[in-house]
């Protein structure tokens, strides 16, 4: 099983982490999951939007459009303040989950 | 939901377009960095294409969730939902048509009423503490008097003796037309006297200038006189220095004081003056002033005091004012209740009964569109299935139902709101004098916020009940009634038939009550009043300028008053009176016949002043002895003439002729005795519906007064004698002014102007609720006839009868009515007592009217059932053919 699903709702925190690094547009988003998860996870690429779009509804991101290296316009999204704190506080509780998971898995 | 989300939500809803273009901008910016990627890593255009939507995983699907997570898809829905409405409504104009004027004029009718309902039972008196204010009233039992006027010094005592009213003042119950010299030609204006406290008491102001005092109650306070604001306006010009100016009223000078405000109008509406009582204070130990009832008290409840405290105090005092005074408040009781019930009080039954009919034909009007809703749900049963197997959800599915009804719904009650405000400009142009007691009614927010609720209620229940009605049934059902084309299940008939039915019911309890009226009406049409109305001119002047004339003057006056009107071609008779028949009826005496116990003394006798030729004037005959005649005047043997009802009632088996009466119920030294020279026919004094009262008639030449009545008979038309008659009166005296000049028939008409006015109204209600009706049967009976051609044509092709399969159909029509009639009839049987006290001359239980209307109902429903039953026959015979 080389690829697998992103679990449901862990998707806003990947997307929370890699933006924490710098501001990026969607694309690029997909490719860092792709590349972090070393090719594990594969983001269904178009899912990636409504989860931008519902980040940005919860003030966690910010976008704007800007012009790439390339010259072409594209939609940058930034983390905000709010965003920055999410990142840490979802970080915390995704490990918190699963080290529960390991122990009854463990067991 | 955050601020920031709802700000998102709303932008988007006017960003819309610029948001699409950039979704499709940055998702087209994302396919192309992808498709590069795997370019650069030697995969081929088309195929490095592939692989970016096959990674991007349904382009259009995102979109959509993307849009869904704008936030504004509900309003962009309600949008789409709207357009969808629309477009049914332009494909089916009928259906939509009717459903709205159905709508409108239920809730036009409803809108009409209660603005009249709200203006005069809803909205609290326009006065300081309206709910403190209770009106005060003289009861006895012996008398049989029920709420009647108090007198003047009871009132009195009232107020010096009851702790639980901070205040009592009073009106007086009769209005007079004073001549106002002083503001053009003389006018006449009704005048109302008051005491001097009653504004203060109401806490009302004038608009203008000061109110009286409460030393104004007693001829030794000042003349003055406050104005309507209508007065003020109409006769005065709006002129403010009219207060301060004297004026000639009733031939004495008084001076405006100030102007009422618009919104106040007691004791009526159309009340032009108040001026003070001005009672002599050495009356306040008289006999007469406790004697003579004739005040409206009202009185402010002192703090903390409950009504039920008030009328226990009062009725102490009362009772000791009865030890106090023994014979003149033999067995006097008072009473009291809030002011605003007393006022409405002969208002409140008729407009309820109004409000109950459009009440009944709103029923109708919603049954009427529930019943053509359904009938279509039902044939769109198959779409909303479709739609449904498509993958729409039954919320989405209820919201596009509920939007349609409620854009009809809306609509149906914009066009009502303008019917009912139309209606109700009609409404008080046409209400007869003193249905409404108040006349600035019109549609407020209440009566809007009752469409909006009305409009709301039916919204939800012709929106929901299809769609949701439609949920129960297994879609494949539905789906293969769909193909056969019989689209109605079970459950739809049996709705469809009981809304039918139930229209039926409503619209036969409605044309019940209306022809209940309309009967009771012509009833009171075809009474005998007792006297001729044809060729009889009734007019009223008043002598102000004559009202310090000797007795002798008068009579010299009337001698020629009466000569002038005798001269003028056409004219038969001329006659004087103190009072003209329905107009009004003066005051009440006790009396006694000479020589007779008990039994031969009476009380509430009415009494009337008039000269010689009167009864041949009105055309009341001589039943025996004499009419008065010249010699009756002046100096006279005191005299008297009975009607028919006080003879028959106290001179049974004895002739009246030659017996004395006076008038005191036990008579002593000081009674005058009245020698009875005649008995006259009776004359309906009160009201048409009101049977002849007991009356004694003095010839006026024996007690001239100043304010009369003339009474003219003459030939032919009486309205062609108004000018001869005018000009023969300013001949004779130019400061004379004739205050009302009418025929008799014109007289009767008018005092039955408000149970014609009730009769009419409900009428047309219960036409427009039984035409309803009627739709509402054709409505189902051709549905039901559409659905049976095929089976009609088998049955033809067979050889049925025409006239066989033409009663199939009608038979439904007849069934549908028949079992509403029996319903509604029941309902009208059971409900007929709350008409009774509005009712003359009919049972409200009169078997005539509801075979009447029974009859009416069912033959226009089989009749409706007729076009449907042609139909069917046509099209079944050639169905037959085509086969």
């Amino acid at each position: 099983m080389p690829e697998s699903d992103v679990l449901r709702g862990t998707l806003d925190l990947l997307i929370l982490k890699v933006l924490s690094a710098e501001p990026m547009h969607g694309w690029g988003v997909s490719q860092r999951i792709q590349e972090r998860s070393r090719g594990v996870l594969d983001v269904n690429q178009g899912s990636l939007y409504p989860a931008l779009q519902r980040l940005e509804q919860r003030g966690l991101v910010d976008s704007e459009w800007q012009v790439t290296e390339q010259n072409r316009r594209a939609r940058y999204y930034r983390l905000t303040a709010a965003g920055r704190r999410a990142v840490g506080q979802e970080t915390a509780n995704w490990r918190r989950y699963v080290t529960a998971v390991e122990y009854i898995l463990e067991a | 939901m955050g601020f920031r989300n709802a700000w998102m939500r709303v932008r988007a809803n006017f960003r819309r377009a610029s948001d699409e273009q950039d979704l499709q901008d940055e998702i087209q910016f994302h396919l192309d960095q992808e498709t590069a990627k795997h370019v650069r890593h030697g995969i081929p255009p088309d195929e490095a294409r592939r692989r970016a939507l096959a990674a991007f995983g349904g382009v259009e699907r995102t979109k959509e969730t993307y849009r869904d997570g704008r936030g504004d898809r509900p309003l962009a829905d309600v949008g789409a939902d709207l357009g969808f409405a629309l477009r049914l409504l332009r494909r089916n104009p009928t259906l939509a048509g009717t459903v709205i004027l159905t709508l409108a004029l239920g809730m036009g009718s409803v809108v009409a009423i209660f603005s009249a309902v709200s203006a005069v039972i809803l909205r609290p008196l326009p006065f300081t503490q309206p709910d403190r204010l209770v009106a005060l009233w003289e009861n006895n039992d012996v008398k049989g008097w029920r709420g009647e006027t108090a007198a003047p010094a009871n009132m009195l005592d009232w107020r010096e003796r009851v702790s639980s009213f901070s205040g009592v003042e009073a009106w007086t119950n009769f209005t007079e037309e004073a001549i106002v010299v002083g503001a053009g030609d003389p006018t006449a204006l009704r005048a109302v006297a008051v005491t001097g406290g009653f504004f203060r008491l109401l806490g009302v102001r004038p608009a203008l200038g000061a109110g009286f005092d409460d030393g104004d109650t007693w001829s030794t306070g000042r003349r003055v006189v406050l104005l309507s604001h209508r007065a003020w306006r109409d006769k005065f010009g709006s002129d403010s220095s009219v207060v301060g100016r004297t004026l000639r009223v009733d031939g004495r000078d008084a001076e405006v004081v100030g102007v009422m405000p618009g919104s106040f109008g007691l004791p009526s509406e159309d009340t032009e003056m108040w001026t003070p009582s001005h009672w002599d204070p050495q009356d306040r130990g008289q006999d007469w002033f406790r004697r003579a009832h004739f005040m409206r008290p009202v009185a402010r409840l002192a703090a903390g005091v409950s009504i039920e405290q008030a009328r226990a105090e009062l009725m102490t005092v009362m009772s000791a004012l009865e030890r106090e005074h023994p014979r003149i408040n033999a067995s006097m009781k008072a009473d009291l209740g809030p002011l605003h019930e007393y006022l409405v009080g002969s208002t409140r039954r008729p407009l309820m009964i109004l409000l109950g009919a459009t009440g009944l034909l709103l029923l109708i009007a919603c049954a009427n569109v529930g019943n053509l809703l359904l009938v279509r749900a039902a044939a769109r049963e198959r779409e909303v299935v479709l739609r449904r197997a498509l993958g729409a959800s039954w919320g989405r599915i209820v919201r596009q139902a509920l939007t349609e009804s409620a854009l009809l719904s809306l609509i149906g009650g914009t066009v009502g709101l303008a019917i009912g405000w139309w209606g109700t400009r009609v409404l008080v142009a046409w209400q007869p004098a003193g249905l409404l007691p108040v006349s600035n009614v019109q549609p407020d927010a209440r009566v809007v916020a009752v469409v909006l609720m009305l409009c709301a209620a039916s919204a939800a229940i012709f929106g929901t009940a299809p769609a949701l009605w439609s949920a129960q049934r297994p879609a494949a059902d539905a789906l293969k009634d769909g193909m056969r084309g019989s689209s109605a299940g079970r459950k739809a008939h049996l709705w469809v038939h009981g809304l039918a039915v139930g229209e039926v019911a409503l619209a036969v309890t409605l044309t019940v009550a209306a022809g209940l009226f309309v009967r009771s009406y012509q009833r009171l049409t075809l009474v005998d009043p007792g006297f001729v109305t044809s060729g009889t001119v009734a007019l009223t002047l008043s002598l102000p300028t004559r009202r310090d004339d000797p007795p002798q003057a008068l009579t010299a006056f009337y001698d020629q008053l009466l000569a002038r009107l005798r001269a003028i071609p056409g004219v038969e008779y001329a006659a004087l009176t103190s009072h003209v028949p329905l107009t009004a009826t003066g005051l009440t005496m006790d009396f006694a016949i000479r020589g007779r116990g008990s039994d031969g003394a009476g009380r509430e006798v009415l009494h009337r002043r008039m000269s010689r030729d009167y009864f041949k004037a009105m055309g009341v005959p001589l039943i025996a002895g004499r009419t008065f005649e010249d010699a009756d005047g002046i100096g006279g043997e005191p005299v008297i003439i009975i009607n028919q009802t006080l003879a028959t009632r106290y001179f049974a088996g004895r002739d009246p002729i030659g017996q004395y009466i006076a008038n005191d119920f036990t008579p002593d030294s000081s009674s005058v005795w009245r020698r009875v020279i005649g008995v006259v026919g009776d004359e309906r004094q009160v009201a048409v519906g009101t049977p002849p009262q007991i009356e004694i008639i003095d010839p006026i030449y024996q007690d001239p007064r100043t304010g009369f009545h003339v009474v003219v008979r003459g030939r032919g038309d009486p309205s062609a004698l108004f000018r001869p008659i005018e000009s023969a009166i300013s001949a004779l005296d130019p400061m004379l002014p004739v205050l009302s000049i009418r025929t008799m028939e014109g007289i009767v008409d008018r005092s039955l102007v408000r149970e014609r006015f009730m009769a009419l109204l409900l009428a047309a209600f219960a036409v427009v609720g039984a035409i309803l009706a009627v739709i509402g049967v054709y409505g189902v009976v051709a549905q039901a006839a559409q659905r049976r051609i095929p089976e009609i044509g088998i049955r033809l092709a067979l050889g049925a009868a025409p006239a066989h399969v033409r009663w199939l159909i009608l038979r439904h029509g007849l069934a549908l009515t028949a079992a509403g009639a029996v319903v509604g009839s029941l309902v009208a049987f059971a409900a007929g007592g709350v008409l009774r006290q509005l009712l003359f001359g009919v049972s409200p239980r009169d078997a005539f009217t509801f075979a009447t209307v029974i009859a009416a109902i069912v033959v226009t429903g089989v009749c409706a059932a007729w076009f449907p039953a042609r139909r069917v026959l046509r099209r079944g015979a050639s169905e037959v053919l085509n086969r």
